[in-house]
């Protein structure tokens, strides 16, 4: 922290150290059905729907109340009920919205838009059944400073992510990398093996370093997610799901939502339904990295490589935040985790 | 001993105050009992913040899963007193 460029990037992220999030399945509907989903595993699925504006209004307004500052709207697909998301929007202001980007979210919401891509148009039409999806996605999302476009790694499109960024990049468009984590039961082939981390690992790498201006990641992220172990054994998971704690932190505050807005705290966490050993995701490392900073002031490789993890996490989420450069280029091993 | 819990809880008030940019309270005005969280309003990374600045100013280690326990300056200060005593 004596160093003058890692206390200004620290003075830089913790203006948003008040951002404490909840997570809100808007529809049990999607246009497409994608192998693997994570939505359609388990319970959440057959939860009933709630249109009504006015409950949702009021459930963000509670929301609020209890010192929610950050939404993500996710399951099924977000877009078919836009209503629904302008409602959380006019309550509480910052969020992310979740959504396979084959309908356009209205520009009035101006939440950060996640538009996943899970691989080439042939891969995609393979795996989620729907013809030219990133065509299409770009098509909905050009020059809209909201999107980013959310890569998420298989065992089987690893190769393709290069054509993808460059696409991306040559569109002047943002893209960030997830990492397809098992739901719960799941043994088909989109779960990854060690062979597939490494090649996932390898891949990362060369794209942040080719194209900075176009991928928003650091090298830690690479690390934090793929590495054998998963999210909760490498930083142990501070989702209620997994963290009984109520005192303070997630295990006090994070709630996820479904569409009969009820929640649950045993299922609690942002990909609920996910195989916990397994859990690579983007969006859990966001909470699950972010929370443990204490452990990353060891020394300034680790602590910079910490801060590069939370200056991704918040310009992935993030409206108008800009990433800075990475501070630290090369991987550090995460700390122990006792 | 009294006195010195005094003058660690008069310093961690101080470091939170600074820290967390509270306003409208002095390490005079500042209720050593109140719980952090529930009346204070701080979130497990303001604590994170506050473990780091203790860790330099004291030279010990506060824990992650003691997080939960810490609730209020009075318990920080006699967790730190304990840390110091013991030698840990």
């Amino acid at each position: 922290m004596a160093e003058p460029r890692i206390r200004k990037r620290f003075e830089k992220v913790r203006r948003y150290f008040f951002l404490r999030e909840s997570t809100y399945d808007m529809t049990n509907r999607c246009n497409i059905r994608c192998e693997g989903c994570y939505y359609f595993t388990g319970e959440k699925q057959f939860a009933a729907e709630n249109n009504d504006l006015e409950d949702w209004r009021q459930l963000l307004e509670s929301e609020k109340k209890r010192g929610i500052t950050f939404v993500v709207l996710a399951g099924a697909e977000p877009s078919l009920v836009p209503r629904l998301c302008e409602a959380c929007y006019r309550v509480i202001p910052l969020g992310a919205i979740a959504t396979n980007g084959l309908k356009t979210i209205p520009r009035e919401i101006d939440y950060r838009i996640h538009v996943s891509v899970w691989g080439n148009d042939r891969t995609s039409l393979a795996i989620r059944k729907a013809p030219d999806m990133l065509a299409r996605q770009m098509a909905n999302y050009r020059d809209d400073p909201r999107a980013v476009f959310v890569y998420t790694f298989t065992p089987v499109n690893i190769e393709e992510a290069r054509e993808v960024t460059e696409l991306l990049a040559a569109n002047g468009m943002k893209i960030t990398f997830n990492m397809f984590s098992a739901p719960v039961g799941y043994s088909g082939y989109l779960r990854h093996t060690p062979q597939t981390l490494a090649r996932t690992e390898q891949v990362m790498a060369e794209l942040l370093a080719e194209f900075p201006a176009t991928v928003l990641f650091s090298p830690y992220n690479i690390v934090a997610h793929t590495r054998q172990q998963g999210l909760h054994e490498l930083f142990s998971c501070s989702y209620p799901r997994m963290n009984p704690s109520t005192s303070i932190g997630l295990g006090r505050s994070f709630r996820q939502y479904r569409t009969d807005l009820r929640w649950d705290r045993d299922a609690a966490c942002c990909v609920p339904d996910t195989d916990c050993t397994d859990c690579r995701h983007y969006a859990a490392g966001s909470a699950v990295v972010t929370a443990r900073m204490y452990r990353h002031a060891t020394d300034p490789a680790t602590f910079s490589a910490w801060l590069d993890y939370v200056d991704t996490y918040l310009a992935v989420w993030v409206r108008g935040y800009e990433k800075e450069p990475n501070l630290h280029d090369a991987p550090v091993a995460p700390p122990p985790n006792n | 001993m009294t006195t010195d819990i005094n003058q660690t809880i008069t310093q961690i008030t101080e470091i939170i105050i600074n820290e967390l940019k509270l306003e409208d309270v002095t390490p005079q005005t500042f209720d050593p009992d109140l719980d952090l969280v529930d009346e204070v309003g701080i979130d497990s990374m303001d604590l994170a913040t506050i473990a780091l600045v203790l860790r330099d100013v004291y030279g010990i280690r506060i824990e992650e899963d003691d997080y939960p326990k810490l609730t209020t300056v009075r318990i920080i200060a006699e967790y730190i007193d304990n840390k110091l005593t013991s030698g840990e």
